[in-house]
């Protein structure tokens, strides 16, 4: 047909893929019409995919990184559209073409998955036919080869049971499985271009790193590039290639992996990077600096550089004139990073300091006492919380019908001394944020004992003394759902200083004045409504308002895992201060074991309603650990691309609560049972012991002492030496 | 190794509504040679190569400038290309010497991977360039070592002396061929990549094999 010719462009060399990127954006700008305007979203973003590359995203909220992916696959809505630059798929242009034209040209090229896989499914639809529609829509492939190939992706995704799956509702799976639904259809129709937008930000620890696993051999098994946007820095360590940083509509530095996370050249990316809790950093030894300032709004973007007005080393230079994304070598090996700074040469992060301005607390010196001895504020014994469950059949209805509950609490004893930060994580669904309600008093125990200042707390809230409930207040996870939106800030503060009568009438406003000076929020704030704050700003508001009544105990409920790095990094601070000067002890929930090593003084590891470890938190993260929070570790991402992490993945999900298995709750998914004689038979007969690791340190486990500690550290990064 | 492990995935496809000089233009951009044409579901319609937009003299009606021009602007990529029955295609699970075996006896640059072969599902292509890609990987390119060629006698048990001297001496081979020797009857050639180890030392191992004879060595980068 044709006779070759040379061609001496393309290279030989075997590993570096002929043909040029899968998608090349070039100095893309995207705009939406608004009334009076519009508003630049992405002001200037450059980058490109080969095949079997995952180029991570990466930035605060409100930076622009999914509007990019958007404007990919012409998501932009009515009044979203493409100002500038180029958006190259497979060679062609994107931007500028008609609806059908696009349509054609990406196909069933480019698919997208999205943060809630819930919404991606339809409901009303059983998975199977979701999936088979997919293949026999577009290719005209009958319903039964359809179905066979769809059983083939199930199993490609290792979904347990694919061909039960199929007859399923996506109501009837779990948040992991849905996900890994939506990969599978993603990918039966091969896509040159895979987008994800935070495919795992909803998912468990240990889901999430199993789906990461997951992404990370499709993408080699099918040569699909990949863009990965995410806030979670330690994904991006753990998946991608190439990152680039986006901050404020436009890209900032953009390089290596590697070079990203050892060498970052822009200001930006290296104060992200000061501003995560890396695992294996304590309170004591390390501090947290978030970034001053927020993200500028798009329509009051800085002339000059847009990160001007949050970095430390701007200059007048940096006010005047717009820099360029320029090439920087970074050392690291011979790669070279694309940075829009001016000065990225001079800017040494091994010389950063802290400026006088930011919110630092003062190095907390004080070693707590043991959970067991000392003073204990808190003491419960033997908790249990059941829900009854109703059943539907007509024997359930009559009240004849054998009773049911949900285990969601059982038999968890702890005491939290004064003064101390206890950390609780676990998988959800297992039991953290009942026992926090439990304690709280907004559910009533169905046995065991709690006692709070030495007084009996096992009622309901409503006959416990008003005193009492002023010592005990929560922090939630989302301050927009607990503010009442027509009071104002300062209403909102002063309603338990009122009701508990801390103060009198005439001090209410100077000392919430005072409390929101304590939360570096000044006197202004007093007047604004909810809607007027960011999310930073709203959840200040929460613990000030968790403090006006000068309680003894905080109960946090995952208080910074719905904000940015920047911004969590600030209310950690701030939690940290008020524990120094208020005194106060706190119970700490989060998902994130990084977040909770750095905070907690003390960690209890919660599995489907029992504790099975619970220790000093140094204690927790090294051997010897109970195989569940063994598991937990591996799993968590870790923001380092060198560090080495042992690959522990637990099988299935968390088993029902309705039903708990008997012996050992973990035996069903437990990774260690082997090494106990017989294959760990007495695990599914007999409740574990408690082995005393010394330090108040226990875990709950039929493996004895000496065979864990043999076990190896999950972790050991070059850092956690040093 | 088969096609699956040597093709590219994911090349560039256009829809048969493309005009010509669009197609011709990816093609220098990208430095490609064919364009496999398809339709709803990634279903081959057929395939552009350099070939097809040679324009043949006898179809202008004259060499009119204003003529060719009017003439280049209407042509779409449906009209230029080789119609999907006349493309020769092959499936992933096939071999790459079948490949390569089928592009010598058409004498063709390119097979289109597709597949479902009635509906003709593009997966891949395997292009000349790929397939000399593999051959360079199947004979060690680019670790660097000792490349050295011996000739032996076309009988069983002679290759294993080589590979039992290989493995006392415990060197790691990263590439190895045979062949029939050139004008030579009842000898093989067989090339075989070593790394981690000078060529002196080969070529004193490798010469005391009895019968077999060692022609050719070097060290390539």
């Amino acid at each position: 047909m044709q006779a070759p010719i040379a061609d001496p462009v393309r290279s030989t060399h075997a590993s570096i893929p002929g043909p040029g990127p899968v998608l090349k954006v070039e100095n893309l700008a995207v705009a939406y019409k608004v009334r009076g305007g519009e508003i630049e979203a992405v002001h200037e973003a450059s980058f490109e995919i080969y095949r079997g590359e995952s180029h991570g995203i990466v930035g605060e909220s409100g930076c622009g990184k999914s509007t990019v992916a958007w404007a990919i696959v012409n998501f932009l809505g009515p009044n979203g559209y493409v100002k500038r630059g180029s958006i190259t798929f497979l060679g062609q242009e994107l931007v500028g073409k008609s609806e059908e034209e696009l349509r054609r040209l990406r196909g069933d090229q480019i698919a997208m998955v999205f943060q809630d896989p819930m919404q991606a499914l339809n409901p009303s639809l059983r998975i199977g036919d979701q999936m088979t529609e997919v293949l026999t829509v577009h290719r005209g492939i009958s319903r039964e080869e359809a179905e066979a190939r769809c059983l083939q992706m199930l199993e490609r995704v290792y979904m347990p049971d694919p061909a039960n799956v199929l007859r399923r509702y996506p109501h009837q799976l779990s948040g992991g499985q849905q996900q890994r639904v939506v990969i599978a259809m993603a990918l039966l129709n091969n896509p040159a271009l895979l987008i994800m937008d935070e495919p795992t930000t909803a998912l468990d620890v240990t889901v999430e790193a199993a789906v990461l696993d997951l992404i990370a051999e499709l993408q080699r098994d099918f040569d699909t590039a990949i863009m990965f946007i995410t806030h979670n820095l330690g994904v991006v360590a753990r998946i991608c290639d190439k990152v680039g940083v986006m901050y404020a509509g436009e890209m900032v530095e953009r390089g290596t992996v590697e070079a990203i996370f050892a060498r970052p050249q822009h200001p930006y990316t290296q104060g992200l990077l000061r501003c995560v809790p890396r695992l294996g950093m304590n309170k004591a030894e390390s501090i947290l600096y978030p970034i001053r300032g927020r993200v500028p709004p798009p329509n009051a973007r800085p002339f000059g550089c847009v990160f001007a007005p949050r970095c430390d080393y701007a200059r007048e230079r940096c006010l005047q004139e717009k820099p360029r994304l320029r090439p920087v070598a970074t050392g690291v090996g011979e790669s070279v990073s694309e940075v829009r700074c001016h000065f990225a040469e001079e800017i040494d992060p091994g010389r950063w300091r802290p400026t006088l301005d930011m919110e630092l607390p003062m190095a907390a010196a004080t070693s707590p006492a043991s959970p067991d001895t000392g003073e204990a504020l808190l003491r419960i014994e033997g908790l249990r919380k059941y829900y009854r469950v109703q059943g539907n059949t007509l024997r359930d209805v009559l009240g004849l019908g054998e009773k049911r509950y949900v285990k969601a609490v059982e038999d968890v004893s702890l005491s939290v001394p004064k003064g101390i930060t206890l950390g609780i994580v676990g998988e959800s669904g297992c039991g953290k944020t009942t026992l926090v309600k439990t304690i709280i008093g907004l559910e009533e125990p169905s046995e065991g004992k709690m006692h709070f200042l030495g007084f009996d707390i096992s009622n309901g809230i409503d006959k416990r003394d008003v005193r009492l409930i002023q010592e005990l207040q929560m922090v939630f996870q989302n301050p927009d759902a607990t503010m009442n939106p027509a009071y104002t800030v300062g209403q909102q503060i002063a309603r338990p200083m009122l009701r508990f009568k801390t103060v009198s009438k005439q001090q209410v406003r100077e000392e919430v004045i005072r409390l929101l000076k304590a939360m570096r929020l000044d006197a202004s704030y007093y007047d604004r409504l909810p809607r007027q704050l960011s999310g930073g700003e709203k959840q200040r508001v929460g613990i000030a308002r968790a403090l006006a009544s000068r309680p003894d105990l905080i109960l946090c409920d995952e208080p910074v895992s719905a904000l940015d790095v920047s911004v969590q990094a600030a209310i950690l601070n701030l939690l940290l201060e008020v524990q120094r000067q208020f005194g106060t002890t706190l119970i700490f929930i989060a998902h994130d074991l990084s977040v909770v090593r750095f905070f907690s003084d003390y960690v209890a590891v919660m599995y489907l309603g029992q504790i099975v470890e619970i220790g000093p938190a140094e204690a927790i993260y090294a051997p010897p650990y109970h195989p569940y929070t063994e598991a937990l570790l591996s799993a968590v991402p870790i923001p380092d691309p060198k560090a080495q992490q042992k690959r522990i993945r637990l099988e299935g999900t968390v088993p029902s609560a309705l039903n708990p298995p008997g012996g050992c709750r973990f035996h069903t998914r437990c990774p260690r049972r082997h090494l106990l004689p017989d294959g760990g038979r007495i695990c599914e007969t007999e409740t574990p012991p408690w082995r005393d690791a010394g330090q108040g340190h226990r875990i709950f486990c039929h493996l004895p002492l000496a065979i864990l500690r043999t076990l190896d550290p999950v972790l050991t990064t070059p850092s956690h030496e040093a | 190794m088969l096609v699956n492990d040597c093709m590219t995935r994911h090349p560039i496809l256009v829809s048969s509504t493309l005009p010509a000089a669009e197609a011709q233009r990816i093609m220098v951009e990208h430095h490609i040679r064919h364009l496999p044409v398809v339709g709803e579901g990634k279903r081959l319609l057929g395939l552009v190569t350099r070939q097809s937009l040679t324009i043949k003299p006898d179809t202008l009606a004259s060499l009119n400038v204003w003529e060719i021009s009017r003439f280049l602007a209407t042509m779409t990529v449906e009209r230029v290309m080789v119609k999907a029955d006349q493309v020769i295609t092959i499936t992933p699970d096939r071999t790459a010497e079948r490949a390569a075996r089928i592009m010598t006896e058409h004498k063709i640059g390119c097979l289109v991977v597709v597949e479902d072969t009635r509906n003709l599902i593009v997966v891949g292509i395997v292009t000349e360039t790929d397939l000399l890609a593999a051959f360079q990987e199947m004979l060690g390119l680019p670790t660097a070592g000792v490349r050295v060629t011996m000739r032996i006698p076309n009988r069983k048990g002679e290759f294993a002396k080589i590979a039992s001297v290989v493995a006392a001496q415990r060197w790691g081979i990263v590439g190895v061929a045979s062949y029939p020797a050139r004008r030579i009857p009842d000898r093989y050639d067989v090339v075989l990549k070593i790394t981690e180890v000078g060529p002196e030392e080969v070529q004193r191992v490798l010469q005391q094999i009895p019968d077999q004879e060692l022609i050719d060595i070097r060290t390539v980068a």
